[in-house]
C-alpha cells in the first residue's frame, strides 16, 4: 500500500513538471513573430497553399484551442506532425531517440570508467603530481566548449591520424543490424553480427569521448572530494587501527560511501550530455535528437521542438522513478518520505 | 612571513584572478589594446597565418584576429554579466518570495523551477532563441531563462534554513536589532551560495551563448563573438586551424578562470560545504 | 542517502525505457539495407535535410528532385547541362496544335518501355501520372494548375501510346514542355503504385521512399536524417548505369564532407565552400568542377517606399553597387556578373550587364531625383548566401558601397522566415534575397519579376506596372523560338532599368570531388544524371 502511495506521488509529480514543459514549450513556439507556414513552404509558395497549411496544422486556431487540442493528442500517444518532415513527430523521435540514447550510455560509461577511478588515484595522492594532472584535467572538461573540442577531436581522430571514422554511427558499407532496441552495439550483439558491433563501437569512440568529457570531469571532481571528505573520518581510522591493508580499506569502505554523492549526481549529468548531445550530434554527423532539435528549431518546427523537449525532460524523472521503484522492490524497509 | 588571504595559498588561484582581471582589461579598453578593428576586412591580406604583423593570423576575410579576440572578450564578459545579473537577481527574487509566503505560492512556484530544470539546458535555449530571432540579445535572453531556476532554489534554501538558525535566536536573545542580525550576520553568510553558483554561472553562459552562435541562434556574423568565430573557423580546420583554435583557447581560460574562481569562493565563503581540499 | 543507488540500475533502467518507448520497427529498418560495395556505389555526401518525399508528385525540394529525377523518366527532357532544347524521352514526337479556344499536345509514346517492376509502360500510366499531381495538389502542383491552366479531365489516353493533354490559350504550350522535363512530370506505374494505395492518397505514403518509375535507378531505402539508396534498375530500357549504386548520405556540415572526401570515404561533396574548394585544388585524388545554376541573388526595392518610388533613385542604387568586387573578392569569382532578371542557361537571358560602380553617375541621378541624403533599411536573412559568402558580408559590402553616394543604409538581419513574412507583406524597404525558377523557362522569372497580379516579386516590392505585365504574359506564350528571345530581350532590357530591383550576381555550384569520377554534369535546375557518371 505504501508503495502504491510512493509511486502515485512520483507519477503525479512527474505529470506536473511534464504539463508545465509543455505549457512553456508551447507558450514559447506560439511567440514567434515569424509565419511556420512561410518557414516550411518557402518563398515560392502562394497566398492560397500558405493557407491552406495554416489550416491543416491549425495554426489559425485561437492558442488555447491549440494547446488543448496538442494536450490530446499527447494522451492518445500523437504527438502532431512535424512541419519540416511531414511526419509523425513520434515516429521522427523513434528514428532519432536511440541514436542519442547510444551515445549518451556511451559517454556516461566512459565518465564513470575514467572518473571514478581519476577520482579516487587524486584524493589518494592529494597534494602530489597526480592529483594536480588529474584536478587540471577535470577544470578543463568543465571548461572547454563541446563544439570546439569535437571539432579538435574529428580533425585529429580522424583527418590527421585516421584512426577512427569520421562521423556517422556505422560504416557506410556495412549494414546496420535488425532493429530491436535501436542501439547498435546492443542490436548487434543480439544477432551476433561481429561486423556490425565492431563498426558500430569504432564510431563511438570519439563522439563518446567528446560528448563525455565535461560529466567525466564533474564526476572525477566529485569522487575526488567525496573521497577525501571519508578518508579523514573516524571508521576510517578505526578501519585502519584494525590492521586491514590500506588499499583494501580504500577499496572497500572508502570508496562505496564516496559512491554514493557521486551517483546521485549521475541522473544531473544525463541532462547535460542530452544538451551536450545538440552540439556533438551536429559535428560528428550522428543522426540523433540533438540534431533533430536543431533542425526544427531553425525551421520554426513546433511540433517538432514540443517533442523533442518533452521527451528530453521526461528521460531523467523517469528512469530515476524506474530506478527507485526497484530500489523500493529491493529493500522495502526503505522509508520513503 | 607575510599572511595571505587562504584565496590566494592556491597558486591556480592567483593564475585565475590575473586571467579575469586580464580578460576585463580587454573588455574595457578593447579600443585602446586592439590593435587593428575588428570589422576592417583586408581582402588582400586573407588567411594569414601568426605573424609580426597580425599576432594571430587573419581570418577568410582579412580581419586580424587578436583584435577580434579583444573584442570578443568585451562581448563574452558582457554576456557573462548580464546573464548571472538578469537570472540571478530574477531567480532570487522568487526564491525569496517563496520562502517567505510559504503555502501554495511556495509549492506553485517550486514546481515552476522544478519545470524549467527538467529542460535539458541548450534545448530550452534553442527553442527561445529560435523563436525571438537568432540575435546576441535572444541568446541572453535564452541563456537566463534556463539559469534562473537554480537562484530561485538556492534563494528559497538559504532563507528557510537561516530562519532556524541559532544564533539568529541567540542574538534576539540578547537584544541584537534584527536589521544587524540581517547585516552582520545573515546576508553575508546567506549570499555565499549565491555568489558560487554565479561564478561557475558566468562560465557556463560564455560557453552556452558561444554554442548556440555555433549553431547560428545567437550572435551573427561579423560580431567578433567567440562561437562566431570558432563557427565562421570551422571550414578551415585542415589548412588554417588558428582560426578556430585561438577562439576555443580564449573561451577556455576564461571559463577555467571562472570556474577557479567558484572553486575557490566555495572553499573560503562557505566552510560548511568546503571540500577538504 | 538512505541506500544506496547503482550507477549500472541507473543505466539499465534507461535502456528499458528506451526499449518501451520503441514504437514496433517499420519495415524499413528492421531489414537490414544490402547496398553494392564501395567499388561500384557512388557515394555522395550532402545536406539532405530538405528532403521531404520521394513522390515525384510532392517532391519539390533540390534534395528531392535530385534522387526523384533518376528514378523516373518523363515524356520531354533536357540533355546533360542543356536547358534550351527539348529533346524525346518517354515521348516521341509532341505536337502542339491550335485547337480553337485550346491547346492540344498529342504525345506520342516510346514503343517497348519497361517500368523496373516489369510493368509495360503506357499512356494510362501518364495519364494516372499526370492527373494524381492535380489530384494530390502538393508543392510542385501549381506547374500544372496554375501555370499551365491544366484540368485532371484534360488529360486523355486516346490509343495505348497516344496522350492528348489541352490546356488553354492563355498557357504556353512552351512552358508546358519545360515544366514536363521537371520531376514533377515523372511517369509512376500506376498498377504499382495503385496497389499500394491506403485511404484515397494516390500511393503517395508508398511513395514516399520507394519508386515506381521507369528510369535507371530504383531508391533502395531511405533511412530518415541518414542516408538514401538507388540502386541500378535492372528493366531499364536505356543504357545501363555503370555504377549499380548511388549512396546519398545526409552529412550536413562541410567540414566533414571535405575530410571525408580527402580520405576517400566520399566520392562526392555538395556542400563545399569555395575556401574550401581552393584548399583541395592539387591534392592528389581530388579533382574540383562546378557547375551552373539558375539562381539569382538580389535586392528588391519597395517601389512605393519613398525615395525608392523615384526610378532615379532606384537606378542610383543599382548604379553604385561594386559587382565586379562583390564577385571577385567575396565570392572569389565563384559566380556570373548577371544583372538581368533571367539567368544565364535560360533561353530569353540577356547578358548586359551595364553596372558598375560608378560613384559620380549615381550621385548625378539622386540629383536628379532631387534626393541627396537618404537613409534605409536593408533586410538581410542569416547565413550563408550561395557563391560562399555569408549574407551579412554581402550586406557590409553593399552598405560600404553606398554610403559612397551618401545613401545611409541600416542592416537588420533576420531568420529566413521572418524575412519572407516581411518581404510578402510588402513591409520591406530594401530586401535582400535571392530566387529560383520553378522550371525551366524564362517565364518561370520573367512571370513572378514582372506581374504585380501574380503576388510573387513584383507584388511583394510594390511595383504594379500593368504594361510589363502584359509583356510579360505575351511574350510567355510566343510559340516562335526567334520572336520569343526578341520580346524576352526587350523585357529584360526594361526592367534593367525601370524595375525595383538590382541582381547582383548568378552564383556557381561548386562541388569536390575525387579524381576517379568521371561524368559528372550538373544541371542546373538541380540534378545530375547519375547514370551516366563512372568512377
Amino acid at each position: 500500500m505504501r508503495f502504491l502511495g510512493f509511486l502515485l506521488r512520483r507519477i503525479v509529480g512527474i505529470a506536473a513538471v511534464m504539463i508545465g514543459v509543455s505549457v512553456i514549450t508551447f507558450a514559447i513556439s506560439h511567440v514567434i513573430p515569424a509565419d511556420p507556414a512561410v518557414a516550411a513552404l518557402g518563398d515560392h509558395a502562394t497566398d492560397e497553399q500558405i493557407a491552406a497549411f495554416r489550416a491543416e496544422y491549425k495554426l489559425d486556431r485561437p492558442l488555447v484551442e491549440q494547446y488543448v487540442t496538442y494536450a490530446n493528442g499527447i494522451l492518445h500517444g500523437d504527438l502532431g506532425r512535424s512541419i519540416r518532415t511531414r511526419r509523425a513527430v513520434l515516429d521522427d523521435l523513434a528514428d532519432s531517440f536511440p541514436a542519442t540514447l547510444e551515445l549518451s550510455f556511451t559517454a556516461l560509461l566512459v565518465s564513470m570508467l575514467v572518473g571514478i577511478p581519476a577520482g579516487v588515484w587524486s584524493a589518494i595522492y592529494r597534494g602530489r603530481m597526480p592529483d594536480f594532472v588529474v584536478r587540471l584535467l577535470a577544470l578543463a572538461g568543465g571548461s572547454i566548449p563541446i563544439f570546439w573540442l569535437g571539432l579538435i577531436v574529428i580533425g585529429l581522430g580522424y583527418y590527421q591520424l585516421g584512426w577512427f571514422p569520421g562521423g556517422g554511427r556505422i560504416d557506410t558499407f556495412v549494414p546496420p543490424p535488425p532493429t530491436r532496441t535501436g542501439l547498435y552495439v546492443v542490436d548487434s550483439l543480439i544477432a551476433g553480427d561481429l561486423d556490425a558491433l565492431g563498426s558500430s563501437l569504432l564510431h563511438l569512440v570519439l563522439p563518446a569521448l567528446t560528448l563525455g568529457y565535461f560529466s567525466t570531469a564533474v564526476i572525477t571532481r566529485m569522487t575526488r572530494s567525496s573521497m577525501l571528505e571519508v578518508l579523514g573520518q573516524d571508521y576510517m581510522r578505526t578501519a585502519r587501527a584494525k590492521g586491514l591493508r590500506e588499499r583494501v580499506i580504500v577499496l572497500r569502505h572508502a570508496l562505496r560511501n564516496a559512491l554514493i554523492p557521486t551517483v546521485t549526481i549521475i541522473g544531473l549529468t544525463f541532462g547535460s550530455l542530452l544538451s551536450g548531445a545538440v552540439l556533438t550530434e551536429t559535428i560528428f554527423s550522428w543522426p540523433g535528437l540533438g540534431r533533430y532539435a536543431t533542425a526544427s528549431a531553425v525551421s520554426l518546427d513546433f511540433p517538432a521542438v514540443l517533442g523533442v523537449t518533452l521527451l528530453a525532460a521526461i528521460v531523467y524523472p523517469l528512469a530515476n522513478l524506474v530506478v527507485d521503484v526497484v530500489y523500493y522492490w529491493l529493500d522495502p524497509r526503505i522509508q520513503h518520505g | 612571513m607575510v599572511r595571505r588571504s587562504p584565496i590566494l595559498r592556491e597558486p591556480l588561484n592567483i593564475i585565475a584572478i590575473a586571467l579575469i582581471a586580464a580578460f576585463a582589461v580587454c573588455a574595457l579598453l578593447a579600443p585602446v589594446l586592439a590593435p587593428y578593428d575588428p570589422l576592417a576586412q583586408t581582402l588582400s591580406a586573407r588567411l594569414e597565418p601568426p605573424s609580426a604583423a597580425h599576432w594571430l593570423g587573419t581570418d577568410s576575410l582579412g580581419r586580424d584576429i587578436a583584435s577580434r579576440l579583444i573584442y570578443g572578450a568585451r562581448i563574452s564578459l558582457v554576456i557573462g554579466v548580464v546573464v548571472v545579473a538578469l537570472a540571478g537577481i530574477f531567480g532570487t527574487f522568487v526564491g525569496l518570495v517563496a520562502g517567505y509566503a510559504g503555502g501554495l505560492a511556495d509549492e506553485a512556484l517550486m514546481r515552476l523551477t522544478e519545470v524549467f530544470l527538467a529542460f535539458p539546458p541548450l534545448i530550452l535555449a534553442m527553442a527561445i532563441a529560435g523563436a525571438l530571432g537568432p540575435s546576441l540579445t535572444n541568446a541572453i535572453i535564452a541563456i537566463a531563462a534556463v539559469t534562473w531556476a537554480v537562484y530561485a532554489r538556492l534563494a528559497r534554501g538559504q532563507l528557510l534554513s537561516l530562519r532556524r538558525r541559532e544564533y539568529v535566536e541567540a542574538a534576539r536573545s540578547i537584544g541584537v536589532s534584527p536589521a544587524r542580525i540581517l547585516a552582520r550576520h545573515l546576508l553575508p553568510n546567506a549570499i555565499a551560495p549565491l555568489l558560487i553558483q554565479a561564478s561557475f554561472d558566468m562560465g557556463a553562459a560564455i560557453i552556452a551563448a558561444a554554442g548556440l552562435s555555433f549553431i547560428g541562434f545567437g550572435a551573427q556574423p561579423p560580431t567578433p563573438e567567440w562561437g562566431v568565430m570558432i563557427s565562421e573557423g570551422r571550414n578551415f580546420i585542415s589548412t588554417q586551424p588558428w582560426l578556430s583554435l585561438f577562439p576555443g583557447l580564449a573561451i577556455l581560460f576564461a571559463v577555467g578562470s571562472f570556474n577557479v574562481l567558484g572553486d575557490g569562493l566555495r572553499d573560503v565563503l562557505d566552510p560548511r560545504l568546503r571540500r577538504a581540499n | 542517502m538512505p541506500y544506496r543507488r547503482s550507477p549500472i540500475l541507473f543505466v539499465v533502467a534507461l535502456l528499458i525505457a528506451a526499449a518501451c518507448t520503441q514504437p514496433p520497427p517499420s519495415g524499413a529498418t528492421s531489414t537490414p539495407p544490402s547496398t553494392g560495395g564501395a567499388a561500384s556505389t557512388l557515394v555522395y555526401y550532402a545536406d539532405v535535410s530538405d528532403l521531404i518525399s520521394l513522390d515525384p508528385a510532392v517532391a519539390y525540394e533540390f534534395s528531392g528532385v535530385l534522387l526523384v529525377h533518376n528514378a523516373y523518366e518523363t515524356l520531354v527532357k533536357f540533355e546533360g547541362a542543356d536547358l534550351a532544347n527539348i529533346k524525346p524521352s518517354l515521348a516521341t514526337s509532341w505536337e502542339p496544335k491550335d485547337a480553337g479556344t485550346t491547346w492540344d499536345i498529342t504525345f506520342k509514346l516510346k514503343n517497348g518501355v519497361k517500368f523496373a517492376s516489369g510493368n509495360p509502360l503506357t499512356a494510362d500510366d501518364v495519364v494516372y501520372s499526370l492527373q494524381r499531381v492535380i489530384k494530390l495538389n502538393k508543392s510542385p502542383a501549381f506547374l500544372f494548375t496554375d501555370i499551365a491552366g491544366l484540368k485532371a479531365e484534360n488529360i486523355k489516353a486516346t490509343d495505348p501510346i497516344t496522350v492528348v493533354v489541352s490546356m488553354p490559350k492563355t498557357a504556353s504550350p512552351q512552358g508546358f514542355l519545360s515544366i514536363l522535363t521537371f520531376t514533377v512530370g515523372g511517369i509512376v506505374d500506376s498498377k504499382e503504385v495503385k496497389a499500394h494505395e491506403t485511404a484515397g492518397d494516390s500511393g503517395s505514403a508508398w511513395l514516399l521512399d520507394h519508386s515506381a518509375g521507369s528510369g535507371p535507378y530504383n531508391i533502395d531505402h531511405w533511412t530518415k536524417n541518414s542516408e538514401v539508396l538507388l540502386k541500378a534498375n535492372a528493366n531499364y530500357g536505356g543504357t545501363k548505369p555503370a555504377l549499380s549504386g548511388v549512396l546519398v548520405k545526409h552529412v550536413p556540415e562541410p567540414t566533414n564532407q571535405q575530410f571525408a572526401l580527402e580520405k576517400g570515404d566520399a566520392d562526392v561533396a555538395r556542400n563545399l565552400s569555395p575556401q574550401q574548394i581552393t584548399a583541395l585544388q592539387g591534392k592528389t585524388g581530388i579533382a574540383t568542377t562546378s557547375g551552373n545554376s539558375l539562381l539569382l541573388v538580389y535586392i528588391g526595392m519597395n517601389a512605393t517606399f519613398k525615395p525608392l518610388d523615384n526610378v532615379n533613385v532606384r537606378e542610383a542604387l543599382r548604379t553604385a553597387i561594386d559587382y565586379d568586387g562583390i564577385i571577385k573578392d567575396l565570392l572569389k569569382g565563384n559566380a556570373k556578373k548577371v544583372q538581368g532578371i533571367v539567368p544565364v542557361g535560360l533561353s530569353g537571358a540577356n547578358e548586359t550587364a551595364p553596372f558598375q560602380a560608378d560613384v559620380a553617375k549615381a550621385k548625378a541621378l539622386l540629383t536628379t531625383a532631387g534626393q541627396t541624403a537618404i537613409t534605409l533599411e536593408l533586410l538581410v536573412p542569416t547565413g550563408q548566401a550561395p557563391g560562399g559568402t555569408s549574407w551579412s558580408d554581402l550586406a557590409s559590402k553593399l552598405q560600404a558601397d553606398w554610403a559612397k553616394i551618401g545613401v545611409t543604409v541600416s542592416i537588420k538581419q533576420t531568420a529566413q522566415a521572418d524575412l519572407l513574412t516581411t518581404y510578402r507583406a510588402q513591409k520591406g524597404q530594401l530586401v535582400m534575397i535571392l530566387w529560383g525558377p520553378d522550371f525551366p523557362d524564362p517565364d518561370a522569372n520573367v512571370g513572378p519579376f514582372t506581374d504585380f497580379a501574380a503576388k510573387s516579386i513584383a507584388f511583394r516590392n510594390a511595383w504594379d506596372d500593368k504594361t510589363i505585365a502584359t509583356k510579360g504574359k505575351e511574350a510567355a506564350l510566343i510559340t516562335d523560338i526567334t520572336k520569343r528571345t526578341a520580346a524576352y530581350k526587350e523585357i529584360t532590357d526594361y526592367v534593367l532599368h525601370n524595375g525595383p530591383y538590382a541582381v547582383l550576381y548568378q552564383p556557381t555550384e561548386l562541388f569536390g570531388l575525387r579524381s576517379n569520377v568521371k561524368g559528372f554534369a550538373w544541371n542546373p535546375m538541380g540534378w545530375l544524371d547519375f547514370a551516366s557518371i563512372t568512377k
